[in-house]
């Protein structure tokens, strides 16, 4: 709790400080360069690295992986792209990412969860108010902020103020009805989201820039140092717990388990990047599945050691440029066999946002047992001096679903690949 | 559609934005809520080399409400203006909510809807027909402007480059004032095919001041003095409610206003017609509302 509490204070004074020289700074870009903007997003804080053309649409969508914000006619006239900005609904492709820096900024991503939908979610699904689904985000945060701020709006007036979204699917009928049942029940202003304002942030903070300045801004992050790591509060979007056993004895595998860097090298395409001691560490998984690249980058930390009882608790917090974020905490635990040999089990709690998100669970629970075999036999390996056997790519799937696949195959191994 | 390449530059004080601007030599643009700029940049009708961002000038930030006038400073937001509750300038109030939608309004600013100068928004013409100054700043100090000459032509204003319009300060409603407001758009948030915005002064039952401004009419909004004209239809229009007569008065009012050609949306006769139609029936209402006793 006070690991919270500091990482909180130390927000809030790097708030402070940057209100305070607001006065007379000159923020500058060239057009060729990056800039820094550190914004809130769904509750929590969140960096990009932008050019200055690139608009909050494109850092939503490319930079932090939250595509739940639509983009339609990228020039303000479709609505699809509306979030809010400073407590305002506005049109994100009209907004420049560096000019948002310092601000509070929730997409739909913040407005609820799959199991713990705003009510507003729930009334378009009830209501039969999306099609296709492309406009949808949109309409939800625009009607959010028309319910919040004008409570107990005539039903007769819904047509004309939610005029600033399209549907192209034109289900205008359905979406007013929507809209009009949740103005009814909550007359006196609708709920706010969700999916953030949590005083601890719930997931790590992504720290990244554009796909295409990965080497500058890894090499800016590892000399960021440490960043702060936090257990994510609220409901993981998935748990996964997978055995297996290895054929190497116990004391054998925990010589792996326990030296960080050779943990790494069981993981296909895992890198420790930078020690910062402490047992924390910056790390790099590159995955590449047929057509699929992603490189993840973030930091791990490990929380407990327990040489007694063979266990590690890990927690890691990654983000790819444009799939998203994910954080973990796993927990893996060694114990002897009768046969010699020696039994894994991992438990991890997984924390999505971003594309990787929309993954069902059964998807993430089933490819993590692959995975997690993969690594097992790797650490096996690795304690009796082989080399690492490398994952071979999944061969009898379909292309589609290889595509899916990889990407969990990358979530899940950054999480096993902590341990 | 994405823009193309430019620099940017966030100066916290006018003589910063100033300093940029001159730095710039005329080849950068001012970013205020980036609603109408935003979408030129990005179909690439426009590609300035540089964005000076004059959001975060806490100097341009305020509203500041005085007994007579209200001043709206350069990165003020139209939805904080729509918000106050406190203006009395019930022209304004009633045109805001007609500017595209709530989304545009939380970025866009009042400002810069003026210096945007486009002939079919609202803003411009209210400034023209309630007489507000525009308080321009500039390399060669700062200056202001009456509204009718601050419009020069369509997106043409008087600003130099290099200048920036820093405020606009607006008279707020007088006893014995009454306005009216009515536009036709193809959709809400579309742009005006026609607006109105009138100003009718009364003392007692006379009427000393009558004010039809129209825009969307010509290249840039347009105002006319017909206190001679409707005086007596708007008298008469009292006792029977009905606009007709007054709408009739102003054949002429229109023929004089409406200098656009028709294009695909609205012919200039069609254009004509809704200048006396709404222009008779919200100059009534105007009538009406500057009869309330009170002010507002
Ligand atoms: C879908 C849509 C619908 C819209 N509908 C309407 C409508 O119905 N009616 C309407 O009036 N407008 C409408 N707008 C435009 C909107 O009102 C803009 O916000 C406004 O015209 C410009 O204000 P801004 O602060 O966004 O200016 P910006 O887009 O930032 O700037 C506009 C122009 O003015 C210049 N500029 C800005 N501020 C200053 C300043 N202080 N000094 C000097 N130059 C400056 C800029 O350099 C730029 O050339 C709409 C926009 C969209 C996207
Ligand atoms: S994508 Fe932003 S308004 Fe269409
Ligand atoms: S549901 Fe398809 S665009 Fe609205």
């Amino acid at each position: 709790m006070t690991l919270l509490l500091d990482q909180a204070a130390s927000v809030v004074d790097r708030w402070r400080r940057r209100r305070e020289d607001a006065d007379t700074a000159v923020t500058r870009c060239e057009a060729d360069e990056l800039l820094r903007v550190d914004l809130t997003v769904n509750g929590r804080p969140a960096t990009v690295h932008v050019a200055p053309r690139v608009t909050l649409a494109d850092a939503l969508r490319d930079h932090l992986g939250l595509t739940g914000t639509h983009l339609g006619c990228e020039h303000g006239v479709c609505g699809l792209c509306t979030v809010m900005v400073d407590g305002d609904a506005a049109r994100s492709c009209l907004i420049l990412a560096c000019q948002v820096d310092g601000s509070e900024v929730v997409t739909v991503e913040g407005m609820g969860t799959p199991t713990d939908l705003h009510p507003l979610q729930e009334s378009f699904g009830a209501h039969h108010a999306l099609q296709c689904g492309f406009c949808t985000p949109g309409q939800i945060m625009s009607a959010y902020d028309l319910l919040s701020s004008e409570p107990g709006i005539e039903a007769a007036e819904l047509p004309d103020r939610l005029s600033g979204v399209l549907c192209r699917c034109t289900g205008y009928r359905n979406i007013v009805d929507a809209v009009a049942d949740v103005a009814d029940r909550y007359p006196q202003g609708v709920p706010g989201p969700r999916n953030c304002g949590h005083a601890e942030p719930r997931l790590p903070r992504a720290t990244l820039g554009g796909a295409g300045t990965p080497a500058t801004l890894e090499a800016a992050e590892a000399a960021s140092g440490p960043a702060e790591i936090a257990v994510p509060s609220g409901e993981p979007t998935a748990v996964v717990t997978v055995d297996t056993h290895a054929e190497a004895p116990i004391d054998a595998i925990w010589e792996i388990i326990e030296d960080t860097e050779a943990l790494a090298t069981c993981l296909p395409g895992a890198e420790i990047i930078a020690d910062f001691g402490d047992d924390q560490y910056k790390g790099r998984m590159r995955v590449s599945l047929g057509p699929v690249r992603l490189a993840f980058l973030g930091d791990v930390k490990i929380l407990e050691r327990d040489d007694a009882t063979h266990r590690v608790k890990v927690i890691g917090q990654a983000a790819d440029a444009s799939s998203g974020d994910v954080a973990a905490v796993v927990d893996l635990t060694a114990e002897s066999r009768r046969d010699g040999g020696t039994d894994l089990r991992a438990v991890a709690e997984l924390h999505m946002v971003g594309r990787i998100a929309q993954f069902g669970r059964g998807l993430v629970n089933d490819v993590s047992t692959d995975m997690f075999h993969q690594f097992a036999a790797n650490i096996d390996a690795a304690s009796r001096g082989e080399a690492p056997v490398e994952a071979a790519p999944a061969s009898a799937l379909s292309i589609v679903f290889t595509l899916i696949r990889s990407r969990i195959k990358a979530l899940v191994r950054r999480i096993t690949g902590r341990n | 559609m994405k823009a193309a390449p430019f620099s940017y530059v966030r100066p916290t004080s006018p003589e910063g934005v100033l300093a940029e601007l001159s730095l710039a030599e005329g080849e950068a643009k001012i970013i205020a809520g980036g609603q109408s700029l935003m979408p030129v940049l990005a179909m690439r009708l426009g590609r300035p080399p540089t964005l000076v961002d004059i959001s975060r000038v806490p100097a341009w930030q305020s509203i500041d409400v005085g007994t007579h006038e209200v001043r709206i400073g350069a990165a003020v937001r139209q939805r904080a203006v729509e918000r106050h509750r406190d203006l009395r300038v019930p022209l304004l109030s009633r045109a805001l909510p007609w500017i595209g939608h709530r989304e545009i309004r939380s970025r866009g600013t009042v400002c810069g809807s003026l210096a945007h100068a486009d002939p079919a928004s609202e803003l411009p013409a209210v400034m023209v027909t309630l007489g507000a100054r525009l308080g321009i700043t500039g390399p060669g100090g700062d200056r202001e402007l009456p509204a009718d000459e601050f419009f020069r032509g369509a997106m043409t204003t008087a600003l130099e480059p290099g200048e920036v319009l820093r405020h606009v300060t607006v008279p707020r409603a007088r006893r014995g004032q009454g306005f009216g407001f009515a536009e036709m758009a193809r959709r809400h948030g579309d742009f005006a095919l026609v607006g109105i915005t009138t100003m009718v002064q009364t003392e007692g039952d006379r009427v000393v001041r009558a004010l039809l401004g129209a825009f969307g009419v010509a290249d840039r909004p347009r105002l006319l003095d017909v206190t001679e004209t409707v005086a007596e239809p708007l008298r008469a229009a009292e006792e029977d409610g009905a606009s007709a007569a007054v709408a009739e008065a102003l054949a002429d009012a229109a023929r004089d206003l409406v200098t656009t050609g028709g294009d695909k949306h609205a012919s200039a006769g069609y254009r004509r017609r809704l200048v006396r139609v709404l222009g008779g029936r919200e100059l009534v209402a105007a009538f009406r509302d500057s009869r309330k006793g009170e002010s507002r």
